[in-house]
């Protein structure tokens, strides 16, 4: 028992996977349709697009400093409208806007990355400022030609297999995007030189400078990164929703942090994986999906979401404090 | 040594800005050098301003308080429905700080007292309390608030309206507080070194508490104004006010890193976006392009401070 209960305060991803199992259980036996394979696979696809966000954040946060990303949702929702601009109501070809679409996200990541990175300045203010920026500038070219900020929905037929497509029920965007992304990015920070150089700096920017790793290039990269991500983001949200507004990413920012540090990646930075994270965005998808189908209002999503997190922390500090032998 | 500080200071930078945009406003707009519209800047002003004294504290503490808006929404549908369930007006107004405080002790309590991250517990606070909200309300507005109740928005004595009175008495002495108080050079030395500190004797844990519960305080205060001014409260009153209060905070020159900023920065920061939203919708600049010239704003100003100091860590 004792092991058990240190394994749940050292280990984020245990300490997951055992609530996981909990809330499945209770799931189940109050809600009848949670359990089938049908709902289990259907619901996979509304963490697809708050995860990758969530996985942004992870990179982000744990590269220290102060790293977090507010801007993250209105990069989502920037990215969502040049696609939707572009591909809706400039009659671009789909793919070609698809693909602005992600080199829109990257540049904005680039613009946080070298503000934090080569100007020195603090994560929070840069992306504090550029959530504006981003979120304006998506209103701006929403802007149709009666002068009012409207969504774009006529996207050609083409384009919903990337967010509507399923196989034996499997959404595409599972299968195809999130999973491969998911396992990349866990073979970027676990085995490759670039994710050492990654918690290297934030454990230590000053250790790290002196041990000759490239900071600054390793900070710039994570920004440039989420940005990527949060385009990749907006692409699937916009194929599964059938339209762009832009205020898509609206309050995302704040969740995809949450989620991220919930799976244990450390404020501080310097700690945190990626499969933390997908615990994490497993866990708050089949809660959503548990509290939607127990005919909970939507608005106690983010509530729970909340109580979770400060939950978590609590537990992780109570257990820790009793039984971690980690001093 | 003394003029190098005061060129080299944040006041001085965001005082010089403001000039210039009055300067600017007042030959593009015949509308914005009235004693109206000054009014109106300023009234705009108190609630941020009035908000950003305890998050001025609180970032120079080190910290970072993201529930400031929730907190604010959860004080006015507490206020609008005591207001209109027959509570005489100025209990419901103590009602609706002392909630304000109560929140903001909760925060305390899980910053101060179990150390987890500021960040960790305001983002929680500001999801969970942002939910409240909509259950209290359950998606409705309350606009049929009483007259009376609207007194810390409308109010005026000596022909200066109320919100405008507090932002001038809060800050002028939290300013002082700051300066010649024990507890407000805790707080510096709390966010400048927080081990060195309680070693040398303070109680750490007290000055933090202090802090986030203050804040909340003060975010009640806002909430009465706001309240108070619209004289409405819906779902969303307060989204987003986190994020300008930061704003405030940080443009008026404290260091998001702690122990360096002032109370009556913020509320030049505060001056200054306002007096930048206000200008700008007077010449007529789309709504939609103010969130990108208030963002180009505090990315340049921090930058130039953060070029302008290179050298000095």
């Amino acid at each position: 028992m004792k092991k058990f209960l240190n394994l749940m305060a050292t280990n984020r991803s245990f300490f997951l996977f055992i609530f996981l199992i909990a809330m499945f259980l209770v799931f189940s036996f109050v809600i009848p349709e949670f359990s089938t394979i049908y709902n289990i696979l259907n619901m996979t696809k509304y963490g697809v697009e708050i995860g990758l966000l969530a996985f942004a954040e992870t990179l982000i946060i744990i590269s220290g400093g102060g790293g977090i990303d507010l801007s993250i949702g209105s990069i989502l929702s920037l990215s969502a409208m040049v696609i939707g601009v572009l591909a809706g109501r400039l009659g671009m070809n789909i793919v070609l806007a698809s693909i602005l679409g992600l080199i829109a996200g990257g540049l904005c990541g680039a613009v946080n990355g070298f503000f934090v990175s080569f100007l020195r300045m603090p994560p929070l203010i840069v992306t504090l400022s550029t959530m504006y920026v981003y979120d304006s500038l998506a209103l701006l070219i929403a802007v149709d030609k009666w002068g009012n900020p409207m969504p774009v929905s006529n996207f050609p037929y083409g384009y919903f297999f990337i967010g509507q497509q399923t196989y034996f029920n499997i959404p595409f965007q599972v299968i195809a995007i999130f999973i491969p992304l998911a396992l990349i990015l866990h073979f970027l920070l676990s085995k490759t030189t670039f994710g050492r150089y990654l918690f290297a700096t934030g454990n230590s920017e000053v250790v790290a400078r002196f041990s000759n790793v490239p900071v600054k290039k390793i900070k710039f990269s994570v920004y440039v990164i989420g940005g990527f991500l949060a385009g990749l983001a907006a692409l699937i949200m916009t194929s599964r929703i059938a339209s762009a507004r832009p205020d898509l990413g609206a309050g995302l920012n704040l969740q995809a942090i949450t989620i991220a540090v919930l799976g244990g990646t450390n404020i501080m930075g310097g700690e945190g994986s990626i499969l933390g994270t997908l615990m994490a965005i497993v866990v708050i998808t089949a809660l959503y999906n548990g509290l939607q189908l127990a005919g909970i209002s939507s608005i106690w999503q983010v509530g729970t979401l909340g109580i979770i997190l400060i939950g978590s922390a609590i537990a992780n500090i109570i257990l820790s404090r009793k039984y971690s032998s980690v001093e | 040594m003394g003029l190098k500080r005061v060129i080299k200071s944040r006041e001085l930078t965001v005082s010089l800005v403001m000039i210039g945009l009055v300067i600017f406003f007042s030959l593009s707009s015949k509308r914005f050098f009235t004693a109206n519209n000054i009014r109106n800047i300023l009234l705009q002003v108190s609630s941020i301003g009035v908000a950003s004294i305890g998050m001025t504290m609180i970032i120079i503490t080190g910290g970072i308080d993201v529930s400031a808006g929730s907190i604010l929404g959860i004080v006015a549908v507490v206020l609008g429905k005591a207001a209109v369930g027959g509570f005489p007006a100025w209990l419901a107004i103590i009602l609706g700080i002392l909630v304000g405080l109560a929140l903001g002790s909760v925060n305390a309590s899980f910053v101060a007292l179990l150390g987890i991250p500021p960040i960790i517990v305001t983002l929680g606070m500001m999801s969970l309390l942002r939910s409240l909200t909509y259950t209290f309300l359950g998606g409705r507005w309350i606009a049929s608030l009483p007259e009376s109740i609207r007194w810390m928005g409308l109010g005026k004595i000596l022909n200066i309206p109320i919100p405008i009175w507090l932002t001038i008495i809060l800050i002028a002495y939290f300013s002082y507080f700051m300066k010649y108080k024990s507890l407000g050079r805790y707080v510096y030395a709390v966010g400048n070194n927080i081990e060195a500190t309680r070693i040398a004797g303070v109680n750490t844990k007290r000055v933090l508490f202090f802090v986030y519960a203050l804040a909340g305080l003060l975010y009640g205060v806002a909430g009465a104004i706001v309240v108070g001014r619209t004289g409405i409260v819906q779902t969303n009153t307060g989204n987003n006010f986190e994020l300008q209060v930061i704003a405030a905070t940080v443009l008026g020159g404290t260091s998001i890193l702690g122990g360096k900023g002032t109370v009556f920065g913020s509320l030049l920061g505060s001056l200054l976006i306002a007096l930048l939203s206000n200008g700008l919708i007077l010449l007529n600049v789309p709504a939609l392009t103010e969130g990108l010239i208030i963002g180009i704003l505090i990315l340049g100003s921090v930058a130039i401070d953060v070029i302008k100091n290179r050298g000095e860590e």
